[in-house]
């Protein structure tokens, strides 16, 4: 409950109005060639990584869009995007 | 008792008085007063009975850190009475009393003391095993805080608030007070919260100079003055702070005022940076008898004197470990109390001003002594002083002890958000070593005791907290560090815990009636951890949370074990002050919407229910089986108010594509003037929502949802979506617009007299939709559905038409005998016609197939990646599913109740919704079943709820029961 977001739209807003939109996984495969097992790996596994992560998040109690941003899942706090690895 | 109305620095006004009634006779106090001060100038002395011994107990800190004030106010058990405001009329009781306060017939239970050691309720009493629940029985009869009754129903009104601030202060003490003024000076929005009444913390009743020109509580009132007239500074008084979480988020509760309209609130402060400042309280000093009624901490009998004008008795002895103690003396002896003597527990290291100042009054004080005894039945007859070693002993006679260790920070909200404390061998104190990101402390918590230093620090704090905010304050910070390493820093503290005693009747903990011998039972038992020691006896697990043994055990702990390891303090949890649960509820969170016709439904008799977040009409006679309401729409006409659907307009070039992603059914081939009747699925191919979709122009389209789905359907289809960066909009109509259905075979006539376009069958068919006018002003769009199963109308209308079409509707509807149906009507006429709703024939694993509705779904448009269609391509090859059916109950009579079971030797399915059907005479339903028993003919067995083992039966039939050629929809 101690969570900030920063909505793209509505700038830093407490967490309670925003809904988790899961982990990014990037967008939605092409059903060709899809497995049961690669579809289900897309819609339900999840990394569950400790520390930070990349996700989806809806400002449903404000401008209603969709964002991306990085989470801390250990402190639960909103970070900067961290520095790709060299 | 008479008051001392002359003193400049009281928070009572003596000109408003406030009545209350305790033990049957009427009170008076003062506005400003709490329960217990008022009680108090009233003579009353013992306020309530210990927990487990029933010894008398009195006022002792005046800040709520024991239960021993806690009475039964106005209905309300275990209030905490010392910082209770007295508000006019309150009722006051005792509470684990039998008898009164006063005289208590489980008083004897002190004497037992020697039956109940430590632990004893965990050790003994369970041998044989059939003594147990016995002896539970008396030892609650026995011990325990106050009783709520069965009936009793919390009144009040309890509010929450979620505000935002740049620097959250905790304390507003002078501290508190200089740190906002500081980082208000650079414009930011802070919030101030102090647990008191008032602000000014240990200021507020002292008459000592601060300076040449002014004394300690006229600096407070100044500063009081300067923070109330920043705009920028929001002060919440009688407001305790009781949690604090990661991202610097402040829990707090709020008293309230007589005139403000809420009785408790809820505050949870979103802060960037936070100062605490939440200064000392004293660190009990621990002697025999050391709570009996007459033994009062020093600031408590100062505030008595000072904030509520009562003297705290008439002779008083001291025996204190801090100047404060030397203070209240002097100051106490010029407002008449008579001090026989002053025991310091400090053999040296004393202000000299004070000295003087005693040696002025003629007080004896005598170095290096301590109290180790009070004598008195039910109040401080005598007490017994000692030297710190011991050796000495002198008894003197008096009616209160002024007692007090020393001090002691309240550092909870630090602990809370995971500071780490360590124990400092100069002041005795637990101070942080590390302060989590963006938090700061000052103030008496961190050791200054100098009136000046305690200034500086606050407002070295107040400019930290700024900076740490993203204000550039380098140079004001420069000069805020050197102002302060030039005062007076850290005092050394006293260290003493405890009088040299025995300690069978000294209580470390007042609320659980811990004794420091039952500490050494404890540690002699095996457990030498405090926090292993506090769950074994129990001590600091009270009301008080803590407040009385807090800091005291992990001392007392360490000097007893003769530990090298410093001393560490138990954990704090939140909350840090108790609270009420009526507040953590606040107010009624059940709020519903009612829909734009409710009124007319009310007059029309309607029994409301609630539906997701609405109020619908669910019947509108005593009738539950809504026999008359369902008959007349098969043979005549209905009127139901339907605003509750989802109503959304999606416009925009890209519209089209993001309904082919949400939608199963190929929604490029809606033809304009006609409905189409589609599904949403999840993306495991189970069936989320159904609803039509019109086209109202180009890539311009209107659809319904159902009720529930409202509230989720922008969000649904903005996330399926948003990897493409699709140009389409989406529009929430469903407050916007109301819907009326009326249904009926008469529907038309009634439709014809009012609208202003030709609705005849060629002219508005079946599946039709149409935009047309009412009386020549009323904009309707209107589709032709058949839910129901009868001719029918679905019209959409603007929210602030909706009472004046209704209206119109029932006037024209009055000669054919219109009339009202609600949702349960509705709900056995579309089961007949063997209509799905969804929730009711699906619950989360239901799909697209099972429930027969395979024929909305488009396989060939692979390019829109529809949601669910992967899911329901993989499904089509389980044969392990349920499947949607129709069934008939063998015995015609009833049907069983919806959501029983269907078995053999297992669960194979369940009920969906069954009812007798008016119009064909048989008990008919649907079901989800196995799909081994889905044909037509199988036998179910029915399992109902209580049904004692007497199974009902059904076989599986053809649906739909009602009209299976659906020609009477098309009429």
């Amino acid at each position: 409950m101690a969570l900030t977001l920063t909505c793209p739209v509505c700038g830093k807003r407490n967490g309670y109005e925003f809904r988790y939109g899961g982990e990014d996984k990037g967008p939605r495969p092409a059903e060709k060639g899809l497995t049961p097992r690669s579809w289900c790996d897309y819609v339900h596994m999840n990394k569950c990584v400790a520390g930070i992560q990349k996700e989806w998040w809806y400002h449903k109690d404000g401008c209603g869009s969709w964002f991306t941003t990085h989470r801390d899942t250990v402190r639960n706090l909103e970070v900067n995007e961290p520095e790709a690895p060299k | 008792m008479n008051r001392l109305n002359h003193l400049p620095t009281l928070r009572i006004n003596p000109s408003e008085k406030r009545s209350l009634t305790y033990r049957g006779k009427s009170y008076w106090g003062f506005a400003g007063d709490t329960v217990a001060t008022a009680l108090f100038a009233n003579g009353v002395r013992v306020f309530g009975r210990s927990l487990k011994y029933h010894r008398p107990r009195g006022l002792y800190s005046l800040d709520g850190e024991c239960s021993n004030t806690c009475m039964q106010v106005d209905g309300i058990p275990n209030v905490r009475t010392e910082n209770t405001p007295l508000k006019e009329g309150m009722r006051v009781k005792g509470q684990n009393v039998k008898g009164s306060a006063q005289f208590d017939w489980m008083g004897f239970m002190d004497k037992l003391d020697w039956l109940m050691p430590a632990g004893f309720y965990y050790r003994t009493m369970h041998k044989p095993a059939a003594v147990w629940p016995i002896a539970m029985k008396q030892v609650r009869k026995a011990a325990g805080l106050g009783t709520l009754s069965p009936d009793f129903e919390m009144k009040g009104l309890f509010d929450e608030i979620y505000p935002t601030a740049d620097i959250c202060v905790i304390g507003g003490g002078v501290a508190g007070m200089r740190a906002a003024l500081a980082a208000a000076e650079s414009g930011l929005r802070i919030i101030l919260l102090e647990a008191r009444p008032h602000l000014g913390g240990c200021f507020d009743y002292r008459v000592s100079p601060y300076n040449d020109d002014k004394k300690l509580y006229e600096r407070a009132r100044e500063l009081a003055d300067q923070v109330r007239q920043k705009d920028n500074i929001r002060v919440f008084t009688h407001t305790s702070m009781v949690g604090a979480y990661n991202n610097n988020l402040i829990t707090a509760f709020q008293v309230g005022k007589e005139q403000d309209e809420f009785d408790e609130r809820y505050i949870e402060i979103r802060a960037v940076s936070v100062v605490v400042a939440t200064g000392c309280i004293e660190r009990p000093l621990l002697f025999e008898h050391n709570e009996k009624p007459g033994v009062m901490q020093v600031g408590c009998a100062h505030r008595l004197a000072h904030t509520y004008g009562l003297l705290p008795g008439e002779q008083a002895v001291f025996s204190v470990g801090h100047d404060l103690g030397l203070e209240a003396a002097v100051d106490l002896f010029d407002l008449g109390l008579k001090i026989p003597c002053v025991a310091d527990i400090r053999k040296d290291g004393q202000d000299p001003r004070l000295l003087m100042a005693l040696v002025e009054r003629r007080i004896p004080l005598l170095n290096g002594w301590v109290a180790a005894k009070v004598h008195g039945g039910k109040q401080v007859k005598k007490v017994t002083l000692t030297t710190v070693e011991g050796t000495v002993r002198r008894m003197i006679p008096c009616d209160l002890l002024v007692a007090s260790a020393g001090l002691t920070p309240v550092n909870g909200p630090l602990t809370l958000a995971h500071a780490k404390l360590v124990y400092d061998s100069h002041t005795g104190y637990f101070l942080p070593t590390d302060l989590p990101e963006k938090m700061f402390a000052a103030g008496r918590m961190t050791g200054r005791n100098h009136p000046l230093s305690i200034e500086a620090s606050g407002r070295l704090a107040g400019l930290q907290a700024a900076a740490s905010y993203g204000v550039n304050n380098k140079t004001a910070l420069a000069e805020a560090e050197t102002a302060l390493s030039g005062l007076p820093g850290p005092e050394r503290g006293c260290k003493l815990v405890t009088a040299p005693v025995k300690g069978r009747k000294t209580f470390i903990c007042f609320d659980e009636d811990t004794t420091v011998k039952n500490i050494k039972q404890a540690i002699d038992m095996g457990f030498d951890v405090p926090e292993l020691i506090k769950r074994f006896t129990s001590a600091g697990t009270g009301p008080g949370q803590g407040g009385i043994p807090g800091h005291n055990l992990p001392l007392y702990v360490a000097q007893y074990t003769a530990s090298t390891t410093p001393p560490k303090p138990t954990t704090v949890r939140p909350p840090l002050v108790p609270t009420f649960l009526a507040t953590y509820a606040g107010t009624n969170h059940d709020m519903c919407k009612r829909t734009p016709v409710h009124d007319a439904q009310v007059k029309a008799g309607g029994i409301f229910r609630r539906i997701g977040v609405w109020q619908r009409a669910r019947y509108f006679s005593g009738d539950f089986d809504c026999r008359e309401d369902i008959l007349n729409v098969r043979n005549n006409v209905g009127l139901l108010d339907a605003s509750t659907l989802g109503k959304f307009r999606i416009h925009g070039p890209e519209a089209l594509k993001a309904l082919q992603r949400v939608y199963v059914s190929d929604m490029s081939k809606i033809k304009e003037g006609r409905i189409k009747y589609s599904a949403m699925c999840n993306d495991d191919g189970c069936v989320i929502d159904d609803g039509v979709v019109v086209k109202t122009g180009e890539n311009d389209y209107y659809f319904t949802t159902s009720t529930g789905r409202a509230c989720v359907t922008v969000e649904w289809i903005r996330y399926h979506t948003r990897f493409d960066g699709w140009d389409f909009h989406l529009v929430n109509l469903t407050d916007a617009m109301g819907v009326v259905n009326i249904s009926g075979p008469n529907a038309r006539k009634v439709l014809e007299k009012v609208a202003d376009a030709d609705v005849s069958n060629v002219a508005f068919p079946f599946a039709g939709y149409r935009e047309f006018t009412v009386k020549g002003l009323i904009p309707v769009r209107a589709m032709r559905l058949g839910f129901v199963g009868e001719l029918s109308y679905e019209l959409h209308i603007p929210s602030s038409w909706m009472p004046a079409i209704w209206d119109i509707l029932e006037e024209a509807g009055r000669e054919f005998g219109i009339r009202n149906f609600g949702v349960e009507a509705q709900n056995v006429l579309r089961m007949e016609k063997g209509h799905i709703i969804l929730g009711q024939e699906s619950e989360q694993r239901t799909n697209l197939l099972d429930l027969g509705l395979g024929f909305l779904w488009d396989r060939t448009k692979n390019e829109a990646k529809t949601v669910g269609a992967v899911a329901l391509r993989q499904a089509e090859a389980d044969p392990g599913r349920l499947t949607l059916v129709g069934i008939q109950m063998e015995d015609n009579a009833r049907a069983p109740k919806d959501g029983s079971i269907i078995v053999d030797d297992r669960v194979r399915g369940y009920v969906c919704t069954a009812r007798k059907s008016f119009t064909t005479g048989e008990a008919v339903g649907m079901a989800l079943v196995e799909s081994q028993l889905s044909d037509i003919g199988a036998r179910l067995d029915i399992f109902e709820d209580e049904c004692n083992g007497r199974l009902l039966y059904a076989r599986v039939v053809s649906m739909p029961f009602y009209d299976p050629e659906g020609q009477r929809m098309k009429i």
